[in-house]
């Protein structure tokens, strides 16, 4: 993990993409203290355009909308890690296993992750969101019930090249229990590609959080940047000149989300992906020697 | 090659089987009454005669595997169920709306796929200069971009500020536009909603082209045609455009897929009567047979485009006909 450290600090890159996202997550804790109002309380009267009170005017019923956004990072950054972190474990374990068993379990495993990757998302998303109806919970277990299969078999294709290495053959002909080799001598040579789906799943779980909360399947108590738009599109917010401040910062904040997370999983991508260092395209690093990591053994 | 397309339709068979369960289950899963979902949450507006009828269509009093036989009769017959809110069978609606998604979806994806191939063979060639960095920045912005608001600010800039184009709907039907201005009236209705789908879809076109490019302008036929004195031009198109063009069907074919979903959200914005619209519209009046409906047709969309592909890429690559 140190050397991961090391990777991301020699990309410009990735630098940006950690300073974004630290400040992101900087807003979204310190909500109380930056946001002038509380989110839901109804301060004046509704479609304010920004004044010094309301510097991003009002929304449908008198609420602050800077404030709102504010919050928002809350519910739109907590969604997309949370279902990152579940969707990466459970992809994690699946591959490590699949690949370490191969045979019927490798079988049965890929077969399912290949439906789970032809079927339309969204569509099936939508499906499933409707019924399980709006809340933070149910939006998650959807998402992280869609989400696990592409890490799963990018992690389980590692693990299959890693299987081979000698250290592993050793410690099985030494007589280690499958559990233990997994454990000890697979998750850590996979770790840092875990990380990087890890980053990458984020950035894709935060776009499809804000798709699903702007087609009104968010939580209606504690809003996203979502459903902010999904409110101000129900409101016809473009029509009028309000939409330069009701539907343009959320929306800029969810691109600069999803830019911080990809700059990231781009830096550590290229560290670890040796095979797109060797074809150029390589995103500029500043130190040129940087080695690709290998399993620590 | 033919175990391959074997498995590839074993995949799609599972696909489907899987849509299936998916729409069987999920109404009889849910707490309380079933009927509430396949009514549409308005049991209680329902005539004593409506609601024997659904439970007599669904077979809500027989085994669970007797429900599910009549559930693909059903299906096989055509009969999608019965839209309570609307007051009409869901396979009209469905019927009336389809057309307009895959207008929308294959405008898209062809035009993407052209503005794709074209401007990643540009970005390759002229690799590490300003042109090329600049391609490569604004693509990876437009796919960090929420689908949904990049349609909702071309619709607040071009559609109300502007007036360029209509702000919803697929056409003006009280107009009473036909022949060539009927035409025109769908195109400016298109527009937008395309253009928004096209500036998402075009990213992963552009970069696999532009990879793709890439390796290829490192082999050695390259080298000998340019060293023959061709011109770049020919080089270029002829030469490397041509086998960097294999990559870019594998993402066509997917693309194909995706573009049918990716609508969804698009056609929300833009008030597009197309089936993703109807999705949302369902979802706000919790009708979910017509929610059940779409996802299966959307699914079987992407089978057929699937196959289709399939078949196609084989006639692409001579490798896989082996």
């Amino acid at each position: 993990m140190t050397s991961l450290a090391r990777a991301l600090s020699g990309s410009r890159q990735g630098w940006l993409g950690l300073i974004i996202l630290v400040s992101l997550l900087f807003g979204a804790l310190m909500a109380p203290w930056l946001s002038p109002y509380a989110p839901s309380e109804r301060v004046a009267r509704p479609f304010q355009p920004p004044s010094r009170h309301h510097l991003l005017g009002t929304n449908d019923i008198g609420q602050d909308i800077l404030s709102e956004i504010i919050w928002g990072s809350r519910a739109s950054l907590g969604t997309g890690v949370v279902t990152a972190l579940a969707a990466t474990t459970v992809g994690t374990a699946v591959g490590i296993a699949a690949g370490y068993y191969g045979g019927w379990v490798d079988g049965l495993f890929m077969r399912i992750v290949d439906l789970f990757l032809v079927i339309p998302f969204l569509p099936l998303m939508i499906l499933l969101a409707a019924y399980a109806g709006p809340s933070f919970h149910h939006l998650m277990l959807v998402m992280v019930f869609l989400m696990w299969a592409r890490p799963a078999r990018i992690i389980r294709s590692q693990v299959l090249t890693l299987k081979s290495w000698t250290y592993v053959e050793s410690a099985r002909a030494a007589g280690a229990r499958a559990g233990y080799i997994m454990r000890y001598h697979i998750l850590p040579g996979v770790l840092s590609l875990v990380v990087a789906q890890l980053v990458m799943t984020a950035s894709l779980a935060i776009l499809i959080e804000a798709s699903l909360s702007f087609l009104g399947l968010g939580d209606p108590v504690q809003k996203s940047w979502g459903s902010i738009l999904f409110y101000a599109h129900s409101r016809s917010a473009f029509l009028t000149g309000a939409w330069v401040w009701w539907i343009l910062p959320p929306g800029l904040l969810i691109t600069l989300t999803v830019m911080g997370f990809a700059l990231t999983g781009f830096a550590l991508d290229t560290v670890l992906n040796p095979r797109l260092r060797a074809t150029g395209i390589t995103y500029p690093t500043r130190k040129k020697e940087e080695k690709p990591l290998t399993p620590a053994p | 090659m033919r175990s391959g397309w074997g498995r590839q339709v074993g995949q799609y068979v599972l696909l489907l089987v899987f849509t299936l369960l998916i729409n069987f289950a999920l109404p009889r899963a849910m707490p309380g009454s079933p009927l509430a979902y396949l009514a549409g949450e308005d049991v209680g507006l329902l005539t004593p005669e409506q609601r024997t009828e659904i439970l007599s269509r669904h077979g809500l009093h027989e085994p669970l595997w007797k429900q599910f036989a009549l559930f693909v009769h059903n299906l096989t017959r055509g009969d999608l169920g019965h839209s309570y809110r609307q007051g009409r069978p869901v396979a009209e609606i469905i019927a009336e709306r389809l057309p307009w998604t895959l207008l929308l979806a294959t405008t898209a994806l062809i035009i993407q796929t052209m503005l794709g191939v074209w401007l990643g063979a540009r970005a390759a060639w002229s690799r590490g200069t300003r042109l090329d960095v600049w391609l490569m920045s604004t693509f990876m912005l437009f796919r960090s971009m929420p689908s949904f608001w990049i349609a909702m600010i071309l619709l607040a800039v071009f559609g109300a500020q502007l007036g360029w184009f209509p702000m919803f709907g697929a056409f003006r039907p009280w107009a009473g536009h036909t022949g060539p201005a009927h035409i025109l009236d769908i195109l400016r209705h298109l527009f937008l909603p395309a253009l928004s789908l096209i500036l998402l879809g075009a990213a992963e076109t552009f970069m696999t082209m532009r990879y793709a490019m890439l390796s290829v302008l490192g082999e050695n036929y390259i080298t000998v045609a340019r060293a023959k004195g061709l011109a770049e031009r020919d080089v270029l198109y002829r030469h490397a455009g041509r086998n960097a063009l294999l990559p870019v069907a594998t993402v066509f074919m997917l693309s194909l897929g995706f573009s049918v979903s990716g609508a969804t959200v698009i056609e929300t914005v833009f008030a597009y009567p197309g089936l993703g619209r109807l999705m949302y519209e369902a979802v706000l009046s919790r009708d979910y047979p017509v929610l059940q409906a779409s996802f299966l047709t959307i699914t079987l969309a992407v089978i057929v485009a699937n196959l289709l592909a399939d078949t196609l890429y084989a006639f692409l690559d001579p490798r896989v006909r082996i």
